[in-house]
């Protein structure tokens, strides 16, 4: 019991350090607005063009929620691949290791904290813009539901994240892994077009990545909540994350014991 | 039971080599030479439970790789260790409950936090209960003279005051260990004064061994009764404190004040006249060339003292005539070696 308290005390000691600066908080929670007002240009535009109400299944009201919690997934994504990879560089994983707990498990509680608050916030000022541009955003079992696939969709990308962070044992500048990694979760993971506009051969194979897993699914649940979608979202979301913490259990414990501490 | 026992404890690291310019980064990218650096090198010691231990040396003479390895960080590439009967490469999260770490260069504290936030935190991470961990904060808080800091971010206090928590927050699960890795750097003379004081008497007080390492000499002074100096990763001095400064501090300096003018000419046999004033002067002699009483006779026949004060020569001094009679014993340089690319970390 006491070895999950304090997991839930790194949690909340993050949470309560990630509010020092209120300001920062906000004005970065504030970028979602222009970006949701972008997308609205260019849907609007596209869904006109076509002349149709919805594309494969999907009206411009539901893409744009659809949009807004993608968006909120992506932008309040802790930096736990550059935290990461900053504490193996300069060596200070080493001053981290002499305390008990598990160095994973307490990252993983450390970009936790990190990310509440943001996501909070993105989610608010996104829910604003698009229910003022498009009207009333979808039931409540869709936020329910889509709520739970956020969680998962944060340990996903917490295991592919501290993953890439590892990588810095091997190759020290891991700034081009996350870059590819972005750009990965904004194509196949459906950041910028919902994955239903692909080609059928394209969304194949794009619902079989993680990436989707981790923004598309439970996107794409939050505007059609169903109990299908959703098992088939929390499965995927299983299976990515039993793969990717097994690397990442393996790849920590090769790490640690060949590690060199940079900076004396 | 030692509190440590290290037995021919050995680290090396590879670091590639690269010749200087374009050309040279091009060909350590294809044909890359190692170092190897023996970083620490066949290091055998003791330390006693409750022992207040230096580990002194200049920088890169491996302290901090030791103490890296003693607390479980680092895996060595040979020999043995035991702290508090744990191997700590193996048991490093065992070992981590029963020592307190202060890293000088490295902050513990929350940056943006109050003190008292990180120490709730630790509270937490060794699993202790609420109430004690209230008990020791007010405990420690007394000690360290704290309890105005406490909730002040972290962020918003001085150097002296921060560390003052920082070794506070690491004794706040009651270790039985302390490792001190250079908590007094950047302090002023005051502040150090301060921490030294409450570590010795939280060490006294609880019979926490400390193994500390520093630059400065003062540390050592005020808070370590034995002292090992090490030097390219090797043991070049160990004894009590007290044996370092007697059979090191041989020299004496002294500045004699009389009552009337110095003779012209003033000068004794075997003594160097450091300076000759109208009414004072001040000189130095090795105690093992020349007797103190005989400087002493001679300076009374040379007038009327009025004052007089015998000084030794600083700690710093002494550590540095060490460093130096180490550097004359020949030791082997690393020779630079070719291995594969897999053969970089050791």
């Amino acid at each position: 019991m006491k070895s999950v308290s304090k997991y839930w005390a790194i949690f909340q000691t993050t949470l309560v350090n990630s509010l020092a600066y209120p300001g920062e908080l906000i004005g970065r929670s504030l970028m979602i607005v222009p970006f949701m007002w972008i997308f609205y240009q260019l849907w609007n535009v596209t869904f006109n063009a076509a002349g149709t109400a919805s594309i494969n299944g999907l009206t411009l009201r539901d893409t744009m929620w659809y949009l807004m919690l993608a968006e909120t997934i992506e932008l309040s994504r802790s930096f736990v691949a550059r935290t990461v990879s900053e504490n193996v560089k300069d060596g200070s994983i080493a001053y981290m290791l002499n305390k008990p707990y598990s160095f994973i498990l307490y990252q993983f509680s450390n970009s936790m904290g990190e990310t509440v608050f943001r996501a909070l916030m993105n989610a608010v000022f996104g829910s604003v813009v698009v229910w003022r541009l498009v009207g009333a955003p979808p039931g409540l079992s869709g936020w329910t539901l889509a709520f739970l696939a956020i969680i998962g969709s944060w340990i996903l990308n917490f295991c592919t994240a501290c993953l890439i962070g590892l990588a810095a044992f091997a190759v020290e500048d891991i700034s081009a892994f996350v870059w590819i990694y972005q750009k990965f979760a904004f194509i196949l993971g459906g950041l910028l077009i919902p994955l239903d506009f692909y080609p059928a051969w394209l969304q194949s194979i794009a619902k079989a990545l993680p990436f989707s897993a981790m923004v598309y699914g439970p996107a794409r649940l939050f505007v059609s909540p169903s109990l299908d979608l959703f098992a088939n979202v929390i499965m995927m979301q299983a299976i990515w994350i039993l793969i990717l913490g097994l690397a990442l259990a393996t790849a920590y414990r090769r790490g640690v014991t060949s590690l060199t501490i940079n900076g004396g | 039971m030692p509190a440590i026992e290290v037995h021919q404890l050995q680290k090396t690291f590879q670091s590639k080599r690269k010749a200087a310019g374009l050309g040279g980064s091009v060909r350590a990218l294809f044909k890359p030479e190692y170092n190897s650096i023996e970083a620490v090198r066949r290091l055998s010691f003791q330390m006693e439970a409750g022992e207040l231990l230096g580990f002194i040396g200049p920088n890169g003479a491996g302290k901090s790789t030791t103490i890296k390895m003693l607390t479980g960080i680092l895996y060595p590439s040979e020999g043995e260790a035991k702290v508090l009967d744990f191997v700590p490469w193996k048991d490093r999260q065992k070992l981590a409950y029963h020592i307190g770490t202060v890293f000088g260069q490295r902050p513990q504290l929350w940056y943006h936090l109050p003190a008292v936030d990180t120490l709730i935190l630790f509270g937490k991470i060794y699993e202790m209960d609420d109430r004690d961990v209230k008990l020791r904060i007010s405990q420690l808080a007394e000690a360290f003279e704290i309890q105005d800091l406490l909730e002040t971010p972290v962020r918003k206090l001085s150097l002296g005051q921060r560390m003052r928590c920082e070794v506070a927050a690491s004794l706040l699960h009651r270790p039985k260990l302390l490792l001190l890795d250079e908590p007094s750097i950047g302090l002023d003379v005051v502040a150090k004064q301060h921490i030294r004081d409450a570590i010795c008497r939280m060490a006294q007080e609880e019979n926490v061994g400390v193994l500390l390492t520093s630059h400065d000499a003062g540390d050592l002074e005020a808070l370590c009764k034995r002292v090992i100096i090490i030097n390219h990763g090797q043991i070049v001095y160990e004894d009590k404190v007290s044996n370092l400064k007697r059979k090191y501090l041989t020299t004496k300096m002294v500045e004699v004040r009389y009552a009337e003018e110095v003779p012209a000419g003033f000068s004794i046999n075997g003594v160097e006249i450091l300076k000759v004033g109208h009414y004072g002067v001040k000189l130095r002699f090795n105690t093992t060339q020349t007797p103190v009483d005989s400087v002493m006779a001679h300076l009374s026949q040379a007038g009327e003292i009025v004052d007089i004060t015998i000084s030794d020569p600083p700690l710093e001094e002494v550590i540095a005539k060490i460093y130096q009679e180490a550097a004359l014993t020949p030791v082997p340089s690393p020779a630079p070696q070719r291995t594969g690319a897999g053969g970089r970390r050791v």
